[in-house]
């Protein structure tokens, strides 16, 4: 895509829609943050009048620190060959989003993995409820981030007997400087 | 049943001769994908045993062992991973945080058994065929989990930092001080270098929680100077961190000092709150160094009486005396010092023994003593008029400026040395506005002196000049002025494998006037307060004390510690030769406590 008409573009988007933070990754591949209230529109502005007919993924990043979910649209222009990320931040407090299995059928797969995976609700995505590869999961869902993984795998599953584990400082301690160090007398 | 049926598996068999309709192909080898994250590989010897994949593996799949190969050295734990796949899941974090880089996945991931007890390995010392493997998963170029350069210390500008004795180093915020301490892997690696073994990844978690109060404390369990070391340190630490071994290591000095910097001085007695023990005898500290300060700090926390005597009329040693106040202000100094006095610690300054009190008196007073009088006497050059009164001492030209008193170098100088006090001696004199060359003998590279000095050293003006040997101190015109005649040295390889030796060019000759040169090529050890039978008792060869443990000396009162009973001759090295002899003089004291201890722990 050449940049002129690229640029033209996300002129226009900017006027419309407010778009920010936007990064030309390389040349196939630019991505850009828009506010969840003109998400839904510019979303069906891209596929409709700008070509990007094609949903790559959808997905989500946790952003803890900031308190908020980005979640990421991947759409795809097959005749300039482009690919545009548009990120919309939501609160990570059970915000619910608008579902966009109106524009993309398959896009309700993607939405009931989120809710698994991040418990965020769309609305009106059908399924969205039943599992999608966690069966019988009882936890707070796994990608959040303050999910301990490490925590969750050792208390679910087996361990090998057998096994230990030596720490590096005091394994040093013990060859090293046995009667130095941190008093314990 | 027909005889048709009955016949019709034979019939199958005649097809058996004729030319079959498939193809047979040999079965394909089906390698997996050159980035594929197979089966682990472990470069052993690069491996550090940080254990870094061990603490980040969210399966518990890793754990840290003893192998045979490997024991636990400087930067090494000797440790190494040991895999399970039973829990394995291949994400590779344990390959992208590897601090050393020598952990990587082969692409193989074929491996049959029938004894599940077979999947558990430790990388490259169980004999495995995937470990010469050039294909699989590697952490790309420039990943990293976390950033590998260090956050920039704010210093002052070299055109500010020349004219002024002010603080060159100004301390990281505390942002920068978190963004810094997070870089850190906390494996623990450094504790086993540092001489007085700090619980570094501890009080560099305390600034991640943002708890200074708990990191002092944890400082002052092994470290009673942790304003001057956080500064001046010589930061051995440092030079092993595993951080640094494909980035910059962690500012452990700098945060050291970040968590003195948040802390009031008057809150220590609340945040330490040391308990002093109960006991009826009395130690004699001799020198209220590093050294000395720590056995005293440590010795006070039992409950002995611990008197100190310094000859000079300030506590601190070489840290006052002899490190300029640029790289550590005296007001940093005394936050540490006056906490030691604080806890009880009774100082007796201007007081030399020898002159002022017999050794020998001290002895029969005391329960034990303690000496730590350091290296005072600069060494000498060993060339012809080196006694004309226009060569100073390093040393001296630093006392007289911590003391206030002119040096009285003038305007252009020659200092010969290239150690930590012939920097700080060629900084100090760009300070009183001197013109400063630099001689050192051999090159800048094998300069005893830490990079940071002579890197700032430069930076400031003064100029060095390598391979050159004073030959010479000769008489200038006028009685201020003094002239060197030194020659270029010509590097030679030793033929044993020692590192190169300087060999005078008799050719290339130079002399050049200055207004003083300053010596600063090394310092030994003043023992003239101590009689001959006292050094004989002592045992010293060489000028050294013969080891015993716990510093004890071959004197059954007498311990040492400090510059001069030790090879690494530096302020922690110091402390912690304080904290040990405090150990040993407890032991001493206390022997039926420590024989009943020990029996009971066996």
């Amino acid at each position: 895509m050449n940049e002129k008409t690229l640029n033209t573009m996300l002129e226009k988007l900017k006027q419309e829609f407010d778009i920010s933070d936007i990064v030309e990754h390389k040349p196939r591949l630019t991505t850009f943050t828009v506010s969840k209230q003109h998400a839904e529109t510019l979303i069906r502005e891209l596929r409709d009048r700008e070509a990007y007919t094609h949903l790559n993924f959808m997905t989500c990043i946790d952003y803890i620190e900031d308190g908020i979910f980005s979640l990421v649209y991947m759409l795809h222009n097959y005749g300039k060959k482009h690919s545009l990320g548009v990120h919309v931040n939501i609160s990570r407090n059970g915000e619910e989003v608008f579902s966009i299995h109106t524009l993309w059928a398959q896009a309700w797969t993607y939405q009931r993995e989120l809710r698994e995976m991040y418990g965020i609700r769309f609305t009106d995505s059908p399924r969205l409820d039943e599992d999608f590869c966690l069966e019988g999961w009882d936890q707070i869902p796994p990608m959040r981030r303050e999910f301990d993984t490490k925590k969750f795998s050792h208390e679910r599953f087996g361990h090998r007997e057998g096994r230990s584990s030596e720490v590096p400082r005091e394994h040093m301690k013990v060859q090293l400087y046995p009667n130095r160090g941190g008093d314990e007398e | 049943m027909s005889l048709r049926d009955l016949l019709s598996p034979f019939y199958v068999w005649q097809r058996a001769f004729e030319k079959p309709y498939t193809t047979k192909r040999p079965t394909l080898d089906r390698p997996g994908a050159p980035a594929y994250r197979g089966f682990h590989i472990n470069i052993t010897e690069t491996c550090v045993g940080c254990g870094s994949c061990h603490t980040i593996c969210q399966n518990h799949a890793i754990d840290m062992v003893a192998v045979d190969e490997y024991v636990g050295r400087d930067g090494d734990s000797g440790l190494r991973p040991r895999f399970d796949y039973g829990r394995c899941c291949w994400c590779g974090l344990c390959v992208d945080i590897c601090t050393a880089g020598s952990l990587r996945m082969s692409n193989e991931y074929a491996w049959i058994s029938e004894d599940p007890g077979d999947f558990h390995f430790t990388a490259g010392i169980d004999d495995k065929p995937w470990q010469e493997n050039a294909l699989g998963y590697r952490r790309a170029e420039g990943y990293h989990l976390y950033p590998p350069k260090r956050i920039t210390m704010p210093m002052l500008p070299v055109e500010e930092s020349v004219n002024t004795f002010d603080e060159v180093v100004r301390g990281y915020d505390k942002e920068q001080a978190k963004k810094e301490a997070d870089r850190c892997v906390e494996c623990g690696i450094c504790v086993a270098t540092c001489p007085a073994h700090m619980d570094v990844p501890d009080y560099i978690h305390s600034i991640r929680d943002g708890d200074y109060e708990k990191g002092l404390q944890l400082m002052y369990r092994t470290n009673p100077f942790p304003a001057t070391c956080g500064r001046i340190c010589t930061r051995r630490c440092e030079s092993v961190c595993p951080v640094g071994i494909l980035g910059e290591p962690v500012a452990i000095r700098w945060l050291k000092r970040f968590i003195v910097d948040q802390v009031d001085k008057k809150d220590y007695p609340r945040i330490l709150n040391e308990p002093i023990g109960e006991s009826d005898f009395k130690v004699a500290i001799i020198g209220a160094g590093p050294g000395g300060l720590s056995a005293a700090y440590y010795l006070r926390q039992q409950g002995h009486a611990v008197t100190v005597y310094e000859s000079r009329a300030s506590a601190g040693g070489m840290l006052r005396y002899g490190v300029p106040s640029y790289r550590l202000p005296d007001v940093e100094l005394d936050k540490d010092i006056e906490h030691i006095l604080a806890i009880g610690v009774d100082i007796k300054y201007d007081t030399e023994i020898g002159r002022d009190i017999s050794f020998e008196t001290l002895l029969e007073d005391n329960d034990a003593i303690f000496m730590s009088t350091g290296l005072s006497v600069p060494s000498s050059m060993r060339i012809h008029g080196e006694d004309h009164p226009r060569v100073l001492s390093g040393l001296q030209v630093l006392a007289d400026v911590a003391s206030g008193r002119d040096p009285g170098i003038g305007k252009k100088i020659a200092v010969i040395g290239g150690g930590n006090v012939a920097m700080d001696a060629a900084r100090v004199s760009r300070r009183l506005g001197a013109d400063v060359t630099l001689l050192y003998r051999r090159r800048i590279s094998d300069m005893p002196a830490d990079d940071e000095e002579i890197d700032e050293s430069q930076a400031e003006g003064v100029v060095i000049v390598q391979q050159a040997i004073p030959v010479e101190v000769l008489d200038a015109d006028g009685t201020e002025r003094v002239c060197i005649k030194w020659g270029e040295a010509k590097m030679v390889d030793d033929p044993k494998g020692g590192r190169p030796r300087p060999v005078l060019q008799e050719d290339r000759m130079h002399t050049e006037t200055y207004d003083c040169i300053i010596s600063a090529i090394g310092q030994s050890s003043d023992l003239g307060y101590l009689s001959s039978e006292v050094q004989d008792q002592l045992a010293i060869e060489w000028g050294r004390f013969k080891p015993v443990e716990y510093q004890h000396t071959m004197m059954e009162k007498v311990f040492v510690g400090g510059d001069f009973a030790n090879r690494t001759a530096d302020a922690i090295s110091a402390i912690e030769d304080g904290h040990h002899a405090a150990r040993g003089i407890n032991r001493f004291l206390n022997p039926d406590a420590f024989i009943k201890a020990e029996m009971q722990d066996e």
